[in-house]
């Protein structure tokens, strides 16, 4: 199912964040959305999973005009978001986070959410043995694991992850990655915003680059990464496949090189 | 001793009144951020209904399921009219807005049944002695229903998708609609759970403690103390908190004065505010309901 985001403008309350963003994922493409902090990333997640209105331009799901949805429509309409900061239901187990994962098929047959859950757990098999551990105990890379096969568990056609690798060690990074990049070629639609330029461009097939509230710059992730504004900003020398490496720059680079 | 014991049992079927009130007022709380001051007049209600249901001519189970059902649906009518529409609900809020509602209830009921206070027969009358201790029967029914019925709440909360998705909304909301759950469903089902306790606490106490149009007020108060003791999230804490604030109001109405038994709920509720603001029973802030 490809996701189609045109003219997208939105924020909080009066503060206007988002002015006028576009973005194509299409279907089994795994997108990836770089930008300095407050470039307005999570905000283009949650404006285009309904957690805030839209003022303005649409969101496409497959053809079909989502714009203005509230996010439990969403979710039924097949595009589960993994939201910053993970967000996991602390004092419930692990189990439970999987269970509530698939709230909107709870009324589908038991044997397809089964399936759903075996996936997720083969996807991140350190969940297994956490199962009936409350969430909120567990190690954030082990909460972010479970943040994502949570989504799965809506088996979403649409996956939306906000920062996936933040304040993990560079294994983890890869590991998370990897993962993602299996879903992708199982035919999932991603869109993964990112700080972590390496680890994105390691993996991602298209990468855009916001700076306040815009696409400033966008391309194939193979053609981006070799552009000297992007090495300059967000990838300080080569890029390396094992998604390791520095840590993402914590300054406004993105003036010095020039994407403004 | 004796003295002991009497005060101690009849504090726990007391106890198990304020416990069941408390329950509805965290079930609420937890997924809404409400604190409904009309948690006892759902009680009160209950008790009155109860009361005429049985006057005119109605078996006691019936009656006690009309109470039931004619709550449930007041208290679903009152999320949908006056908590559904605040587009920003706080607190505070929420404070003005059921104090409203408790008000109007008040009115209602004075229209409906008049001043008097009266008391609903009893489930089985009469009662025994045992080690110089008197047991009414009907305290016994208090606490064996008000036991099934907060294991019943507990074992919602634990085991079922409906109860486990209300705990998701008390614990994060914004994932909890992005997994697709309804916070309005949710505030709707936490309202019905509590005008179902509140009801239960109210047919229940009104044998022995009689009911009348205000006495949601002090109803109301003791169940909120009680969940404040708990720390307003828990409903083992508010069980707990229920209990201990029964026991301690009969223990000080026995030893000291009968005229401070209503004091003992305010002391408590500052010493707590004071010294645990998050609850005697209150674990760690994070584990909800
Ligand atoms: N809830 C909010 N209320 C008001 N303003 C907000 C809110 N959330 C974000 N903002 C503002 O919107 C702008 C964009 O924030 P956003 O969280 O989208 O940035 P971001 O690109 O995700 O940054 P980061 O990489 O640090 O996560 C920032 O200026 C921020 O201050
Ligand atoms: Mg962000």
């Amino acid at each position: 199912m490809s996701l189609t985001v045109r003219g997208l403008v939105a924020g909080y309350g009066r503060l206007s964040v988002l002015h006028g963003v576009d973005l194509d994922a299409a279907e089994g493409r795994l997108v990836a959305v770089i930008g300095a902090n407050g470039a307005g990333k999570t905000t283009l997640l949650r404006a285009l999973s309904g957690l805030i209105p839209v003022s303005g331009g649409t969101v496409t799901l497959a053809g079909a005009d989502v714009t203005g949805y509230g996010p439990e429509r969403l979710a039924r309409a097949g595009l589960a978001h993994v939201p910053e900061n993970r967000l996991v239901f602390p004092s419930l187990s692990v189990e439970d986070n999987l269970v509530l994962g698939a709230y909107t098929r709870r009324r589908r047959p038991a044997a397809e959410r089964a399936h759903a859950r075996d996936r997720a757990l083969e996807l991140f098999p350190r969940l297994q043995p956490r199962l009936q551990q409350a969430a909120g105990t567990m190690s954030g890379g082990e909460q972010q694991m479970l943040a994502i096969a949570r989504g799965l568990m809506a088996q979403p056609r649409v996956l939306v992850l906000d920062e996936p690798s933040v304040g993990l060690a560079p294994r983890l990074v890869g590991e998370i990655f990897a993962a993602l990049g299996r879903l992708r070629d199982d035919g999932l639609t991603l869109v993964a915003v990112e700080q972590n330029a390496r680890a994105a461009f390691a993996v991602a097939d298209h990468v855009y680059v916001m700076d306040r509230g815009r696409v400033v710059l966008d391309g194939a992730a193979a053609t981006l990464a070799a552009d000297p504004r992007v090495t300059a900003a967000f990838l300080g020398g080569g890029v390396s496949a094992d998604g390791g490496g520095k840590p993402p720059p914590a300054t406004d680079t993105a003036a010095d090189a020039g994407l403004r | 001793m004796t003295d002991l014991l009497q005060l101690v049992f009849a504090g726990l079927s007391q106890g198990a009144v304020y416990a069941l009130i408390a329950i509805g007022f965290v079930s609420v709380f937890t997924v809404s951020g409400v604190i409904n001051l009309a948690q006892g007049e759902f009680a009160a209600l209950a008790g009155l209904v109860a009361i005429s249901a049985v006057g005119s001519g109605l078996p006691l189970p019936a009656a006690a399921a009309v109470a039931l059902a004619t709550v449930a649906i007041v208290a679903v009518l009152m999320e949908r009219l006056t908590i559904r529409p605040v587009k920003r609900m706080t607190t505070l809020v929420s404070l003005i807005l059921t104090l409203g509602v408790s008000t109007a209830l008040k009115a209602l009921m004075l229209l409906v049944f008049g001043p008097n206070a009266e008391g609903l027969t009893p489930f089985t009358p009469g009662g025994f002695t045992v080690a110089g201790v008197s047991i009414r029967y009907q305290e016994l029914w208090i606490l064996a229903i008000a036991a099934v019925v907060a294991s019943a709440v507990y074992w919602f909360y634990d085991h079922t998708l409906a109860g486990k998705s209300l705990r998701a909304c008390a614990e994060q909301p914004v994932a909890a609609r992005l997994v697709g759950i309804s916070l309005g469903r949710a505030s709707l089902m936490a309202f019905l759970i509590a005008g179902c306790v509140g009801a239960v606490a109210g047919v229940l106490a009104s044998p022995i403690y009689f009911t009348s149009w205000e006495s949601g007020l002090t109803l109301g108060l003791k169940g909120f103390v009680a969940a404040t003791l708990g720390g307003l999230v828990s409903v083992r804490g508010a069980v707990l908190g229920g209990l201990l604030l029964g026991v301690l109001e009969n223990l000080t109405a026995g030893y000291i004065s009968t005229g401070l038994r209503d004091a003992v709920a305010f002391l408590l509720l500052i010493v707590v505010l004071v010294a645990r603001p998050s609850g005697v029973f209150g674990r760690h802030a994070e584990a909800r309901v």
